[in-house]
């Protein structure tokens, strides 16, 4: 992993740096948010609110999945599984991102297959996959987004569904191969699927493992994000 | 949205921008009763004259206790209700912090920032499942185990989203009972469906306490193949390591904890006498200055962490003289466990011996000695005994001093007082091969065993003349008064005779100097209850 003739381990510089600018951005957000709210009404609805909370929340998203790959490679990723209730979960997931989602007039929900649907997984883990999986519907939904959840063949499935284009042909087609979609660099979507998929690995019953799959249509149109854990 | 008007709600954190934001949105959540707090202390001090419904804490304060620590206190000194909502609030990933939170952990974790409507979310949720959980949690504050299973199995079979939570009470609740065998099968079954951390260290736990050692060993490693992160496992590791007698390995597995979570006073202190017992000096001396620095803010401090911190380095020493820069921290830290202890006369003879130990490695023998002699003088009016792997290194360093009366006077009493203990006895062996000293209790010790045996084949009356006549003979062994008292009121349990309970009280004075750490405290204190008649 040495890439500097120092010695001086390059994903370590990457990682600690991560993390300041981490620190960084949670302080500016903190002062727009306090700024913001000694605007007066009229301009904190300004368009470009909605904008800047949206980028906030997605280099967040995109330092915290760095971390996260980071951590992955040097084996420092702590699971902590535990059983969690798929609504309060997915609810609290929606909850983040709702001033982007009022702003851009999306309408999100979310269905349980059933009230006491139970899941075990890690939920810091899997909540930051399925808040950058939500990061990016937002980007591409027109209108709607939902996010479904059920059990299927003793798995947990949960697809974050919005009605925008969908992924694009090369990305279907070539599913286990997440780090193509780097080069064709459209946006963060190769990397933060590929960091969805090895969380979902991580999750593992009797050498069964969890995966994802992207999909377009139904229910809402656009493309379908789904991921499974055993 | 729920009701907030009526909750109690108090806000810890030190940035004043954040506490008037949260504030804020509580009151716009109908909130009316809003403290807030800028310090753990000032907390802890805010619960104690008002219950909370709700409290948002933030972890890291930037001084004094951290959020964790301010938990653990809240529950230890049941400042608050188990129905309490307590939401630590942190300010990146909590994954850290949570894998060190096993046996405390708060209701919730929230990163920061976050928006209204998360905080909603997340404070209705706690406040639906604490309602749900209310039998539950009523049990709990009324420290009612059989109440708490109760309830458990009630809640699990109406909703069986709170399966998972009430199979963790329940395995509180069973162990408290002392049910282990129903434990054991509820933490299998549990095993079995999924590998949850908090299960697999509670059953190694139950294997070590019946002492299945190997069979602890081996759920503890596969735990950590698991769940590599998580403190409480190499915790209990070592503890089994150590039990085996494997002492460097045990040293190993903490040093591997403390890692990983080096806010942990009490590990830091296990490993500290560790090291100590290790002759690690060097390891030994960080960890006890870890606990020490630790300690300062937290209530589980402890007089040995100043102590052990001055043994590891004039040990580390040798045989050769102390650094300068080394006898003033020692010099410091025992300044500082006087002045914390000034009340407690044990600790002060324990701390003029460390420093005269010190000394004497640092061209001071006069101060040394005099020093020691004073000790010496102190130790004659004791109120209280002192333990015994205590009091053994208190004689050796009497010994090393110079005190050699003292030192003997010491190790006698220690004979006295532990002499049914092959441990004790092989430590005094170590120190001294006074015939007089180490024969002194044996006849004794040989009566009190056969009365057990006795006992334990419910020849009662045989076993009270044996117990008698071993106090008779070694008045002052804790076991052999303790032994005689529980025969005795066997014995006046059926016409329930005045002068036995008499003499049962008589047997229980005798060792009421016990020190309060001996594991045998709690069964002085039952027995002084019954003998009371309470």
């Amino acid at each position: 992993m040495s890439d500097s003739p120092g010695g001086l381990d390059f994903s370590t510089v990457i990682a600690s740096t991560v993390h300041d600018m981490k620190n960084s951005l949670a302080m500016l957000t903190r002062a727009h948010a306090q700024w913001q709210s000694q605007l007066p009404p009229e301009q904190q609805q300004a368009s470009e609110q909605g904008v800047i909370e949206y980028e906030f929340a997605r280099l967040n998203g995109m330092l915290v999945q760095l971390l996260g790959l980071y951590k992955l490679g040097v084996n420092q990723l702590p699971m902590r599984p535990g059983y969690h209730e798929v609504e309060d979960f997915l609810q609290a997931q929606l909850a983040r991102h709702f001033e982007v989602l009022q702003s851009r007039q999306i309408s999100a929900r979310c269905e349980v297959e059933s009230f006491d649907l139970m899941g075990f997984f890690d939920e810091e883990l899997l909540g930051s996959v399925v808040a950058n999986i939500i990061t990016n519907s937002i980007r591409y939904a027109h209108s709607a987004l939902l996010i479904r959840a059920w059990e299927e063949g003793g798995k947990l499935v949960l697809a974050i569904c919005d009605d925008g284009q969908g992924y694009p042909q090369e990305m279907l087609s070539q599913q286990s191969n997440y780090v193509l979609g780097l080069k064709h660099s459209t946006g963060s979507t190769g990397l933060g699927l590929y960091f969805a998929g090895r969380i979902a690995e991580l999750h593992e019953r009797h050498g069964v493992h969890g995966h994802i799959e992207l999909a377009n249509g139904a229910p809402l149109g656009g493309g379908v994000f789904r991921i499974y854990l055993p | 949205m729920l009701e907030y008007g009526s909750k109690r709600i108090l806000i810890v954190d030190d940035f004043t921008d954040f506490r008037s934001s949260l504030k804020s949105m509580l009151r716009d959540m109908g909130a009316r009763d809003v403290d807030t707090a800028d310090r753990g202390e000032e907390a802890l001090s805010m619960c104690r004259n008002k219950r909370y419904d709700i409290i948002l804490h933030d972890y890291n304060l930037g001084g004094g206790k951290n959020g964790q620590q301010v938990l653990e206190e809240l529950i230890a000194g049941k400042l608050i209700s188990h129905q309490c909502i307590f939401v630590m609030v942190t300010a990146e990933s909590s994954q850290a912090m949570v894998l060190s939170a096993l046996e405390h952990e708060p209701d919730a974790y929230l990163t920061k920032p976050f928006n209204r409507a998360s905080l909603d979310q997340r404070l209705d949720k706690l406040v639906e499942r604490k309602t749900a959980l209310k039998g539950i949690l009523q049990g709990l504050d009324k420290q009612d185990p059989a109440a708490v299973l109760e309830a458990c199995k009630t809640l699990s079979q109406q909703d069986k989203r709170y399966l998972p939570l009430c199979q963790r009470y329940q395995a509180t609740a069973l162990r408290e009972l002392g049910r282990l065998d129903e434990l054991e099968q509820l933490l299998n079954g549990v095993l079995a469906e999924r590998p949850l951390p908090w299960a697999q260290v509670a059953l190694a736990g139950l294997m070590h306490k019946r002492g299945e050692l190997s069979r602890a060993q081996s759920l503890y490693e596969k735990g950590l193949q698991l769940f590599p992160m998580m403190p409480a496992l190499y915790d209990g590791l070592a503890a089994v390591l150590l039990a085996q007698g494997e002492s460097q390995r045990a040293q190993q597995a903490l040093e591997d904890a403390v890692k990983l979570a080096p806010l942990a006073i009490r590990r830091q202190m296990q490993l500290g006498k560790l090291a100590l017992d290790n002759q690690d000096f060097d390891s030994a001396g960080k960890a006890y200055r870890q606990a020490m620095e630790q300690g300062r803010t937290s209530k589980f401090k402890s007089p040995e962490n100043y102590l052990g911190l001055a043994q590891a380095i004039t040990a580390q020493a040798g045989d050769g003289s102390l650094d300068k820069r080394l006898q003033i921290e020692v010099s410091q830290a025992l300044g500082e466990l006087d002045k914390i202890y000034a009340h407690d006369p044990n600790v002060q003879v324990r701390s003029r011996l460390a420093l005269a130990s010190s000394l004497n490695k640092s061209g001071e023998p006069k101060r040394a000695a005099q020093l020691a002699a004073d000790a010496a003088a102190a130790m004659e009016k004791l109120p209280q005994l002192f333990a015994a792997d205590t009091a053994l290194s208190v004689a050796s360093q009497l010994r090393a001093l110079g005190q050699t009366a003292a030192s003997d006077a010491l190790l006698k009493s220690c004979v006295e007082v532990y002499g049914d203990d092959p441990q004790v006895m092989q430590g005094v062996a170590r120190q001294t091969d006074n015939a007089e000293i180490l024969s002194s209790g044996k006849e004794a010790v040989e009566l009190n065993r056969q009365g057990v045996r006795c006992y334990q084949q419910k020849q009662f009356d045989e076993a009270l003349r044996l117990f008698r006549q071993a106090f008779a003979l070694q008045p002052k062994n804790i076991s052999i008064a303790l032994n005689t008292a529980q025969s005795l009121l066997q014995s006046a349990s059926g016409e329930a005779s005045a002068a036995l309970l008499e003499e049962c009280r008589r047997c229980l004075a005798v060792v009421s100097q016990m020190p309060e750490t001996d594991a045998r405290h709690a069964r002085y204190l039952q027995l002084q209850r019954r003998a009371s008649g309470q």
